[in-house]
């Protein structure tokens, strides 16, 4: 047997493969997380199923790479379309979906799923079906070399960024009297009316920050993406199975679950190259079977 | 001038306000002398490749009604890139319409499943997809295809790079896995047997797949010389934008064996695009009459230059629609001998189409990225490396057609 030291250069470059394979999936899960976490906020404070969430994802991707063409730069672009997201979607909560509600979630589903091919065909009559790219922003245009292998500096600064991120969203929701609001407001709408407060405008805030989450996660991807009008599906279906896997409304379960989805999804193309993709269904499977809640979702 | 993505996005508000794009057709077709069926994704995921394929059938129409003097009329039909879909809508065409002139189906899946239904029907199709087995094991006698199929593509983009780069020896590959993916990294497999080059990997991936950081992160471990990509379409683009990203480009030689030309280098950006090798089936830019004469009309007509979608529907709609003409009838009957051997100054240059399986035999392009700088203007993204004819024959290829 081959003592520390000594193994074969394979066998050392093997290890260190999954070793990288692991940083490619934290980076990849913290995306979902950014992705999953604004879904998850919608349904835990709101009980809405919200199946245009990748519709919103798609429009962070799409005006920050209009914004990029037009002459701003990727910093500005980033926060612009955030905010235009989710004003966005404020708009759309006030005039369309808060009469929904308290129909049950069928309803949600068709609606949402309605505007969600609204919007990527307005995407498509905007900017057309062929897609597009995004430079990644200026001083992140290259890679961190350590030994045999390469990392982007951007899916670097991603991570950094998301963790960070992470952090604030935290306190924000669970450290800050805002928090509390919003999360009264999820637990009892009348109470929270009884103390002055405007339910409605909550709710609208708490939608429009969702979507701007989602937005945001697609202002981050874009630069690794790129944007075409069919990218918001693919977002959905990896955001529903991070919650689901992360349990329902739960917070740390959605990030929990990201990384847990991102670094299968990046190890298994090493393993099982074929099968990356569908080991992440299984995953959500073997979750539901064992733990119908998720990870960490509340009973 | 009209730039590409205006054209579109006209289009597509037109469709949209007419409530379905496959209406103006429809109407258009009622009581033409001669018809003809433009199967294709006209929505989904590769509707841009379908709207395009459907002007370019829609000039080659007008053309041919100008050079006759006769009514010709296209009718598009929506595939939505489903097989099930593709086969329900030409049988309706075959049925109601009584079209039996078919061209279209740029994926192979639907290909493979409308040309067995319009040969029953007793027409002709003719198609751009690229599976080998549409004039292989599964040719019939009423399909043909004009694009080079797999083993053509891989021997007129690996065989020139392998020549140039002597000292390249180590190549890695990433498949789609599928019938089409397989077929590519089967017949790259044979020329590094055959030229004594170390394939030193290969990924595959499923369909679905968007996120290909994993896959290249194990083409890094393989150290090779260069990176070999077999997908196609988005796939191909998202594989290469991610590659880029990784640095690759400057540590190793990138080839994508199948790019869909001008509508692809768009999406990717100049940026991109330069220094990468890609393999193609059309440029606008190659040096032909006909397609001297093709590209100055579509920038007269619709201010853009034509790309591979277009230039691939144009030229087998007008093969169909002459066919039809000379024989005197679109009946499959009339048609199909008429291409059978037939040769003809093509897009490509001398262009034939093989009695035996009903391929076109036509030039497939070997191109390389410009530096943006360099672009004489902002379709010209490429420059033609070289370009040649490399068919497996008739038996090789499977194909037994039938009487």
């Amino acid at each position: 047997m081959a003592r520390a030291g000594t193994y074969p250069p394979d066998f050392r470059r093997d290890r260190v493969i999954y070793l990288f394979q692991i940083l490619n999936g934290i980076g990849l899960g913290m995306l979902y997380f950014l992705l999953a976490v604004g879904l998850s906020v919608i349904f835990g404070l709101l009980q809405f199923v919200n199946f245009a969430h990748g519709a919103f994802y798609l429009l962070g991707a799409y005006l920050t790479y209009d914004l990029t063409q037009r002459g701003f730069s990727f910093w500005a672009a980033m926060p612009m379309a955030t905010l235009i997201v989710a004003g966005v979607a404020a708009a759309i909560e006030a005039l369309l979906l808060h009469r929904i509600y308290k129909l049950p979630h069928t309803f949600h589903i068709l609606v949402t799923v309605g505007l969600a091919l609204v919007i990527q065909e307005l995407a498509i009559i905007a900017w057309g079906p062929l897609g597009g790219s995004v430079p990644a922003p200026q001083g992140l245009q290259g890679v961190v070399i350590a030994g045999d292998f390469i990392y982007p500096q951007y899916r670097l600064f991603t991570i950094a960024f998301t963790a960070v991120l992470a952090g604030l969203l935290w306190w924000l929701l669970e450290g800050t009297r805002l928090g509390a609001i919003v999360r009264g407001g999820s637990e009892s709408p009348s109470n929270m009316a009884l103390l002055g407060y405007n339910t409605m405008r909550i709710n609208t805030a708490v939608f429009g920050f969702g979507a701007g989450l989602a937005g945001l996660a697609g202002a981050l991807a874009a630069p690794i993406r790129g944007v075409e009008p069919f990218m918001g599906a693919e977002a959905l279906s990896v955001a529903f199975v991070v919650v689901v896997i992360g349990g329902m409304g739960s917070y740390t379960g959605a990030l929990a679950a990201g990384l847990l989805v991102g670094i299968v999804q990046s190890v298994m193309t090493t393993v099982w190259p074929e099968g990356a993709r569908l080991m992440i269904y299984v995953g959500m499977a073997l979750v539901i079977a064992m733990m119908p809640r998720g990870l960490l979702g509340r009973a | 001038m009209l730039d590409r993505r205006s054209f579109l996005t006209t289009s597509s508000l037109a469709a949209l306000s007419l409530a379905a794009p496959g209406l103006l057709g429809r109407a258009s077709a009622q009581g033409a002398a001669l018809k003809i069926g433009v199967p294709v994704p006209i929505s989904g995921a590769f509707a841009a490749n379908g709207k395009f394929a459907t002007i370019g059938a829609q000039m080659a129409a007008e053309e041919v009604a100008k050079a006759h003097g006769i009514e010709v009329s296209t009718l598009d039909l929506d595939t939505e890139g489903k097989p099930a879909t593709a086969v329900r809508k030409v049988q309706d065409a075959l049925a109601q319409d009584g079209i039996k002139l078919f061209a279209g189906g740029i994926l192979s899946s639907e290909s493979l499943a409308m040309g067995k239904e319009i040969e029953r029907g007793g027409g002709a199709f003719m198609t751009t997809a690229g599976a080998d087995e549409i004039t292989g094991a599964d040719c019939n006698r009423g399909t043909f295809r004009w694009s080079v199929p797999t083993f053509g593509a891989i021997n007129q983009t690996v065989r020139p790079i392998i020549e140039a780069l002597p000292d390249a020896k180590k190549w890695y590959t990433i498949t789609p896995q599928y019938v089409f993916g397989d077929g590519l990294l089967n017949a790259a497999k044979a020329v590094f047997a055959e030229k004594g080059i170390e394939h030193v990997g290969n990924s595959y991936h499923s369909l679905t797949d968007k996120e290909f950081s994993g896959y290249l992160t194990n083409a890094i471990a393989a150290q090779p010389d260069v990176l070999l990509l077999l997908n196609f379409g988005a796939q191909s683009s998202d594989t290469l934008r991610q590659a880029v990203s990784f640095g690759l480009k400057q540590r190793m030689t990138i080839v994508v064996a199948w790019a869909s030309g001008l509508e692809q280098f768009e999406a990717l950006g100049p940026e991109i695009v330069e220094g990468v090798y890609f393999g193609a089936q059309y440029w606008h830019g190659a040096d032909t009459p006909l397609n001297r004469e093709l590209v100055a009309r579509v920038r007269e007509k619709h201010g853009f230059n034509p790309n591979y979608s277009f230039a691939g529907s144009y030229i087998i709609s007008k093969l169909l629609l002459d066919a039809a003409v000379k024989g005197g009838s679109p009946e499959g009957a009339a048609v199909i001998p008429q291409l059978e051997g037939l040769k003809y100054a093509g897009l490509t240059g001398e262009e034939e189409i093989r009695a035996a399986d009903h391929q076109v035999i036509k030039d497939y392009y070997l191109l390389k990225g410009k530096a943006k700088d360099a672009m004489a203007d902002k379709d010209d993204f490429v420059d033609i490396v070289s370009s040649g004819k490399s068919f497996l024959s008739p038996e090789d290829s499977g194909c037994k057609m039938p009487a």
